[in-house]
């Protein structure tokens, strides 16, 4: 067991590599009544094209990564939310591009929940039956989804953006792609992602560390796990450029709304580099677009936009983008305002007291956001996944230098990387 | 230092709750403004905080007031307006970072109450009425937002069931007040009426973080000198409809999911003996996934993704909610009824009841990890009248037989289905 300190912020990590490949960590966290554990594995909606050495190369329909997590939750025995509502947890699940976490939330009983969700997700039970009844249920899913409009204004942009990559790809699929879905794509999928080596075990909140090691130590020791040779994941090749620079789609909402940004043209680091790239963008989009900022003053005035709009940045290895937008009365006019402002911004570089202002605003949002135990975890296993580490935020924020900032503004802001999602009401 | 309580002090007759704790890095402050929610106040009651938002004699411009936030490490600052129940609470809010885990150990707690006093007591006034121009420009963001209610069809569902059951009750007004009357706002009226509110309208400030109650209690009667009269009594009294007949609604919008809303009354409220027995009611149909709206209607007949029921407590209202296919309406209706009728007929099982306690347990200790739920609780007692400690929720909860939750069944009656459907003729 390792001890990781961070002294500035009072917070000790533990951490322990196990022998079959499970990292695990932990955080104990002084005075909360509550514990959370994610159990999460590196594979998420863009892993739809695959091989395991020695085994044949696999392609599977969109939306199964979403459709195995909730198949997870059934066992031979019965539901397992039963098993969590008997010590009172609340369990649950998500699926991202590139994750699939099971969580819980308890107040005690931590050592009987932890051990209900380590063996339930180390356990599939998929019949032919279960999978099929499934189907009407994400069906409902999806059609939530497709009736929300902030939903679908956002992934109309990634849509718009991205040519090949299956980042374009609904997470859940679609009615029809998971209509395909049979219990045997299931239990390959499994095989292949579920691997302790593929996976993050992070607990955090009222615990000891030495008695969840212990339990997480004895758990996978009594489990047979051979050791898997790394999963290749076949993607084909990304253009630059994006798919389409404009989309417009009609929604019963009440004014229209606008999602743009820029997509990335450099990809394929990660690590620290990452890391760095992702927060120099945000401070960038703050420092020019955020509430403090000219621009942002002068749209809102205007009423060009309100308090819906926002700007974020998505910095991963295989993709990258920036997505700025909100509710607007006139979405082309506030899309030119922006780009112009960008562009502006590009010639004139940024100010000093904006850039000192929006680093500071950041580091008293790292601080803030670790007052939230799911936070933590949700998020240091995603920067984990990328080689990079959610404490090294704070050094990293010191380490950026205007000039960071003005050089990444025109890397990243760049006219042909720009699309537009646009929705209307009917 | 954990032991998590409020402290309760008096300064110029304002109520103050100081909670001293280690467990965050930040120091959390809301202040709550009650008003009885009503025909003739809501809709300036609702402006309030938005224009308080945007500028005071201190920092005039938006700009300015957003900068020097930033300067304080970023401190979250928020303005809103929400509905508990018949009443309506304008809330302002700051949460500021603990310099003990910055590098910078400049003190922060003093300024960050000195900023919410100066943008509370002293808001930028001209003409004896608050800025026109301020005034103009939240009116229509106001407008703006009630409109787009629509674009979440779920929370539209939730808000269209309310006003149909609570057509002669102050319950179906929106937080955010009426759009109609917000063209006639005047911007010296509406000063004279926060003039009023802050006069004579009962306002208590929470405070949660590692603080000395003195060093709050002294900023706060330095920095929110105001005059204040004699302070009203707001008795917690909602309305309560007596003869229920059971009504049908039904919208149509281009939608994809039909939305189903069953309203219920439920003839009691968190201040009745029988709090405890109607929250195990509550869980047992529709609180958990493990509850039988969650297995009947999504489990075990693929229906839906959600089906869930929630509880308004301060006003007694249940609802039973669930997204569904159109041509569904009917099957899921029926399930629905019938797992009311169940509970009337107490087909309850022990684990159940068990389940659904342990569940409930987990919930309400919970909120103790969150500065934020810790204060709502706790403010639900100051708005009542009516204190009740957590820990006797909490046994309460314990001593919950099947027959007191078959007594709560026998009480809740059927007011509104409301559903939500397609354009489609039926």
């Amino acid at each position: 067991m390792e001890q990781i300190r961070h002294e500035q912020i009072n917070e000790t990590l533990y951490y322990e590599k196990l022998p079959n490949g499970l990292d695990v960590y932990v955080l104990p966290k002084h005075g909360f009544s509550k514990t959370y554990a994610t159990f999460t594995t590196k594979y998420g909606s863009i892993d739809n094209h695959f091989q395991v050495p020695g085994k044949e190369e696999v392609k599977v329909p969109d939306g199964i990564a979403h459709f195995l997590e909730h198949k997870m939750f059934e066992q031979e025995s019965g539901d397992v939310f039963n098993e969590f509502a008997n010590y009172g947890a609340s369990a649950n699940a998500f699926t991202s591009f590139d994750r699939t976490a099971y969580l819980f939330t308890s107040t005690g009983h931590v050592k009987e929940n932890l051990t209900t969700l380590i063996n339930f997700v180390q356990d599939p039970y998929f019949t032919e039956e279960n999978v099929e009844k499934e189907k009407g249920i994400i069906g409902q899913e999806i059609k939530m989804y497709d009736d929300n409009a902030d939903w679908r204004v956002y992934f109309g942009l990634i849509e718009n953006m991205y040519q090949h990559h299956p980042v374009k790809i609904d997470i859940a699929g679609t009615v029809e792609s998971i209509s395909k879905i049979t219990k045997d794509m299931l239990y390959t999928c499994y095989e292949t992602f579920y691997h302790p080596s593929n996976m993050l075990l992070f607990v955090v909140g009222a615990v000891n560390p030495e008695e969840i090691f212990q339990l997480v130590r004895e758990n996978q020791a009594a489990k047979n796990y051979e050791q898997q040779p790394e999963i290749k994941r076949f993607f084909e090749e990304e253009p630059t450029g994006v798919a389409k620079a404009q989309s417009v789609r009609e929604m019963s909402v009440a004014m229209p709304k606008v999602m743009f940004g820029y997509k990335e043209k450099r990809i394929d680091i990660s690590g620290d580099a990452l890391l760095q790239k992702e927060l120099t963008t945000q401070l960038l989009l703050d420092i020019l677009l955020g509430p403090s900022s000219d621009l942002y003053q002068s749209l809102y005035e205007q009423q060009l936009i309100n308090d819906t709009f926002g700007t974020d940045y998505s910095g991963e290895v295989q993709y990258g983008f920036s997505v700025i937008g909100g509710d607007t009365p006139d979405p082309e006019q506030l899309v030119q305002r922006v780009v112009d402002g960008l562009e502006q911004a590009k010639e004139k570089g940024i100010r000093t007291d904006a850039f000192e202002l929006a680093k500071k605003k950041k580091i008293g949002a790292f601080l803030r956001s670790l007052n939230s135990i799911e936070f933590i975890a949700n998020s240091f296993t995603k920067y984990k996944f990328n080689d990079t580490d959610l404490f090294e935020i704070v050094p990293t924020l010191e380490k950026i230098t205007i000039e960071d900032v003005n050089v990444r503004l025109k890397e990243h802001i760049q006219k042909e990387q720009l699309s537009v999602s646009i929705i209307r009401p009917l | 230092m954990n032991e998590l309580k409020f402290e309760d002090f008096k300064v110029n007759q304002l109520n103050v709750h100081i909670m001293r704790t280690d467990k965050f890095k930040t120091t959390t402050m809301v202040i709550q403004l009650e008003q009885d929610l009503k025909e003739e106040t809501v809709t300036p009651t609702a402006l309030i905080p938005f224009i308080l938002k945007r500028g005071c004699s201190k920092y005039p411009t938006t700009q300015e007031l957003r900068q020097y936030l930033d300067s304080l490490f970023g401190s979250v600052f928020g303005a809103d307006v929400i509905k508990k129940g018949e009443k309506q609470i304008i809330q302002l809010q700051l949460e500021i970072a603990n310099e003990k885990y910055l590098s910078d150990p400049t003190p922060l707690l003093q300024k960050g109450i000195e900023f919410l006093g100066e943008v509370m007591t002293k808001p930028l006034v001209e003409d004896n009425g608050f800025s026109s121009n301020y005034v103009k420009s939240e009116v229509e963001i106001l407008k703006n937002k009630i409109s787009s209610l629509i674009d979440d069809k779920i929370r539209y569902a939730s808000q269209r069931v309310t006003e149909e059951m609570c057509k002669n009750e102050p319950y179906r007004l929106l937080a955010y007040g009426r759009a109609e009357e917000l063209a006639h706002i005047d911007p010296v009226h509406l000063y004279t009426y926060y003039q009023q509110l802050l006069n004579e309208n009962p306002i208590d400030i929470y405070v949660v973080g590692d603080v000395e109650p003195k060093e709050i209690t002294d900023g706060i009667s330095r920095f929110f000198s105001f005059t204040r009269n004699k302070v009203k009594d707001l008795p917690f009294n909602p309305v309560q409809k007596t003869e229920i007949k059971e009504n049908l609604v039904i919208d149509q919008m281009k939608v994809g999911q039909g939305k189903l809303n069953i309203g219920l009354r439920t003839h009691m409220t968190l201040i009745d003996n029988d709090y405890e027995n109607l929250l195990v009611y509550n869980g047992i149909l529709g609180g958990f996934p493990h509850s039988k709206l969650f297995v009947n209607v999504r489990e075990k007949a693929s229906l839906a993704y959600y089906a869930v029921s929630r509880l308004e407590s301060h006003k007694g209202i249940l609802m039973m909610m669930s997204g569904i296919e159109t041509d569904k309406f009917d099957q899921a209706v029926e399930i629905m009824k019938k797992q009311l009728q169940l509970m009337r007929d107490g087909e309850i099982s022990e684990i159940e009841l068990s389940q659904t306690k342990a569940s409930l347990r987990n919930q309400l200790l919970e909120t103790n990890d969150n500065a934020r739920t810790m204060i709502d609780f706790a403010y639900n007692s100051e708005i009542t009248g009516k204190k009740r400690a957590l820990e006797e929720i909490l046994s309460q909860i314990e001593a919950v037989t099947k027959e007191d939750v078959v007594r709560i069944a026998e009480k809740v009656e059927i007011d509104t289905i409301y559903f939500l459907r397609d354009e489609e003729e039926k």
